[in-house]
């Protein structure tokens, strides 16, 4: 099946940013900042308390993406953080389709370039993160 | 050292270790794709290039001359130019592409865009990564 502008993307099922989640991330990726595991130090950056990596929120609508055509599928991903994710906060995403178009590059000729509007919004309602991706799918498959 | 566009960091080796792509996975708690598991061939989820995992966020701060309590991270925009598997390894480069100044709502912002390439074997650039670090103040 292919996507039309208008279609939106299957959403993922997405678990609480619980605190275990956030130091799992920092190990992974070896982040030393500790405004991610110290409340004392959060707060003296100004904020409540720790906040999660915006590697979570990047990585959602990324995979709310790559769930929906395959990681090989995907082009690219921007994704511009807009709020801070705390402990416990549930996130849900959106990919919605704008744009479909030949793909210019040879080693995808004869497919389409589909465009998603991405947003990450927090359960309070805040949007946490906002961009777009882009995805091949065969020539013709969302018409 | 001051924030100076143009600056390049050393080359670096990274391999696309399936442990810690697994460890990234247990954390986000969802896989990239349904069936997905972390071995050798399978594909990189797309989170995954951040230059923080592949290069280190202390050194980065450390020659740029930021401040962590006063830093966020603003975002990325990722570009993936071939596929990249679990297994892989790649050259790490990365380079100052952008220094800029601005009023924010509570006064000077200081944006720095990191870009960082990724390699193949064959000096082919799969993964080009560009994020933004806000420091306030």
């Amino acid at each position: 099946m292919g996507y039309g502008v208008g279609d939106r993307l299957p959403v993922p099922a997405i678990p609480a940013v619980d605190r275990m989640r956030i130091a799992y991330m920092a190990v992974s990726m070896r982040d030393p900042n500790p405004v991610h595991v110290e409340d004392e130090y959060a707060v003296a950056c100004g904020l409540p308390g720790v906040i999660a990596h915006g590697t979570f929120v990047t990585a959602y609508l990324g995979l709310t993406v790559s769930r929906a055509v395959g990681v090989a599928a995907v082009r690219r991903l921007r994704v511009d953080l807009t709020a801070p994710v705390a402990p416990g906060d549930r996130l849900s995403t959106e990919a919605v389709v704008v744009a479909v178009r030949p793909a210019g590059e040879a080693a995808d000729a004869g497919s389409e370039l589909v465009t998603v509007e991405l947003t990450a919004t927090r359960a309070d309602g805040v949007p946490v993160g906002r961009g777009t991706a882009t995805f091949v799918q065969p020539n013709g498959a969302g018409a | 050292m001051t924030v100076a566009e143009g600056y390049r960091f050393p080359d670096r080796t990274f391999t696309v270790d399936p442990v810690r792509v697994e460890e990234f996975v247990l954390a986000l708690g969802v896989e990239p794709e349904a069936g997905w598991a972390p071995r050798a061939g399978a594909p990189v989820p797309l989170g995954f290039f951040m230059y923080v995992t592949t290069y280190g966020a202390d050194a980065i701060h450390d020659v740029l001359g930021l401040d962590m309590l006063r830093t966020v991270y603003g975002g990325t925009d990722a570009e993936f130019l071939a596929p990249v598997h679990v297994g892989d390894i790649l050259t790490v480069r990365p380079q100052v592409t952008g220094v800029t100044e601005k009023e924010g709502r509570h006064g000077r912002l200081l944006l720095v865009e990191l870009t960082v390439d990724y390699l193949d074997g064959g000096g082919a650039v799969v993964v080009r990564e560009r994020s933004t670090t806000v420091q306030r103040g």
